[in-house]
């Protein structure tokens, strides 16, 4: 696993820093006290100031009334369209995530969380984003420190919360942390995420790490018709790790079928990068066919 | 239950009465400055419709924020709470356009999962009859939902009415995930299977950010274009990948011309 430089790309130390938001002057409650100053102003001294005086203080109130309005508004309509823009950005990177461009999410990460945010709210989102990216670029301890942050940062829902869980249990029996990753998964299974398609698939791949093929298998052929119907595509890698698991009891002819599976669903390569252990499987099986435009 | 014909009315009502009070507290403003004799009058006056405004828009904001939970209220498929919801956002006058319309949206939203398909089509039509002003975003998840609501009604004039309207607009990335998802259905539909077939890895790696049952139908109208065009290879690996992907024979109920993919409805694929 390569360690991060201290200043080097998506340094998370040096991002979680830099992406903090500013302490930001609210102008608008400046504005609305300098206006209620001056209304109060105008009123003393259209009580004691003489005729002309008076109407040129009276007009002059009138025209700073609406001046406050319209500077207001001025300040509010550009405001918005600078979070709006930021919003944009980080939603931008999280369409790079799902579209599996991680070197253009890996390069707008690091732009976007090299500054400070806006909002904290938009910040968290980013570093939500950073952590798959950083599992993809192998450097899995970076994930984990950037799942921590977020986990301890109080600041992510419930559901948020528990995908973050997940993602730093595989992201810990990629490391072979296996105790650790034990007990992140026991802490699982009493959270929202018990039960779910997510935690069988990480469940699966620890009893294929921990040499525990039997129970790896009747956790897949239990919960099969959930990992199809939660995980989606990513039912491939349920089937992969499966294929693993009858591979290591010998039983051949459902590993070659789960192998089939997994790779007819996505691509070897793919697979193996997130799974090593099933990579001695392409030895003994062959993919599935793929027409010319998927090979 | 709300009605939709009433539902629009009201939306439309309160959205010209909440115009009218701007109009109204704008022009009381102006004509105070210009009218009122002493300037105690003339600030008392303005720091009224000043208070009043912001009393309204506060109000508007707080409908807003208890408005914003009926989205998430429908993906849970809690459809009863949600509908009181929106009943309440309904019922509660604002000044805030922005609420009502946002109202209308969801309520178009809940009928579409409750797969009232005719309510959701007109709740649609008569948002998108609105002048959305910044809200503007809300008329392509509109526009999409209508789609998708005439397809199963079967009206396909207007499917590829809502469907052009949208091919000039600018999407994000779940926006064009659903609008393909429908397009397929309406394409296999109307037959343009050379369509379907074209780019078709792209459309394939589309298909898989969906969700399971509506990425399995997407591949399997793929597969069936594929068959059409004689490209048996390609119809033969994603008919294959449909069927690791849901239950074929609800597929099948669901969409009767994918019976040609699985002729006696028996998948062609162990799950092992």
């Amino acid at each position: 696993m390569e360690a991060a430089e201290p200043n080097g790309f998506l340094n998370v130390d040096r991002l979680l820093e830099s992406s903090l938001p500013r302490p930001r002057v609210n102008l608008l409650w400046i504005m609305g006290g300098s206006f209620l100053l001056l209304m109060f102003f105008s009123a003393v001294v259209s009580r004691t100031a003489p005729g002309p005086a008076r109407d040129a203080v009276g007009l002059l109130s009138g025209l700073l009334f609406i001046g406050t309005l319209i500077g207001v508004s001025a300040f509010s309509f550009h405001a918005v369209r600078q979070l709006r823009a930021e919003q944009q950005r980080v939603a931008e990177i999280g369409e790079m995530i799902q579209l599996r461009r991680w070197q253009e999410a890996a390069m707008a990460l690091e732009t976007y969380l090299s500054q400070p945010a806006r909002t904290m709210a938009l910040r968290i989102q980013a570093l939500v984003y950073l952590a798959p990216v950083l599992v993809r670029l192998e450097r899995s301890p970076d994930a984990i420190a950037v799942q921590d942050y977020l986990i301890d940062s109080d600041m992510v829902d419930a559901g948020g919360i528990a995908a973050m869980r997940i993602g730093r249990a595989v992201a810990m029996l990629n490391e072979d942390h296996l105790f650790d990753a034990d007990r992140a998964i026991s802490e699982l299974r009493r959270g929202p995420a018990g039960g779910s398609a997510a935690l069988a698939l990480v469940e699966l791949y620890r009893d294929v790490k921990t040499g525990h093929p039997a129970e790896a298998i009747e956790l897949f052929e239990r919960k099969l018709p959930e990992l199809r119907d939660q995980l989606g595509q990513r039912v491939a890698d349920a089937y992969a790790l499966a294929a693993r698991a009858y591979d290591l009891l010998g039983r051949e002819p459902e590993a070659r079928t789960a192998f089939r599976n997994a790779t007819l669903l996505a691509p070897w390569g793919e697979l193996y990068r997130r799974y090593p252990d099933v990579k001695k499987l392409a030895d003994r099986f062959q993919p599935a066919p793929a027409p010319p435009e998927a090979a | 239950m709300l009605a939709v014909d009433a539902t629009i009315s009201r939306v439309r009502r309160d959205i010209t009465l909440g115009t009218l009070l701007k109009a109204l507290l704008t022009a009381a403003a102006v004509g105070c400055l210009v009218v009122a004799q002493t300037e105690n009058v003339r600030i008392v006056v303005l720091l009224g419709i000043g208070a009043l405004w912001f009393w309204l828009s506060l109000n508007g904001a707080r409908t807003s924020r208890a408005a914003a939970e009926s989205p998430s209220l429908i993906a849970a498929g809690q459809f009863e709470e949600a509908e009181r919801n929106i009943e309440q956002t309904v019922r509660t006058f604002s000044m805030i356009r922005g609420v009502k319309l946002q109202a209308l949206h969801h309520l178009a939203l809940l009928r579409h999962a409750q797969r009232r398909w005719q309510e959701s089509a007109v709740l649609a039509r008569a948002l998108l009859g609105q002048r959305l002003g910044t809200l503007q975003p809300l008329s392509k998840s509109t526009r999409l939902l209508l789609a998708d609501s005439l397809l199963e009604m079967n009206d396909l004039g207007g499917t590829y009415e809502a469907l052009n309207a949208l091919s000039r607009e600018r999407l994000a990335l779940p926006e064009v995930l659903n609008l393909m998802a429908i397009q397929l259905d309406y394409s296999a539909r109307v037959g343009a299977w050379s369509w379907m077939v074209q780019n078709v890895m792209s459309k394939v790696h589309l298909t898989e950010l969906l969700p399971s049952a509506s990425n399995a139908r997407a591949q399997a109208f793929l597969a069936l274009a594929a068959q059409k065009v004689g490209r048996a290879d390609l119809s033969e690996w994603l008919r294959s990948r449909a069927e690791l992907l849901t239950d074929v024979q609800r597929l099948v109920t669901e969409r009767p011309l994918l019976r040609e993919l699985w002729p006696a409805s028996e998948p062609t694929v162990s799950g092992t």
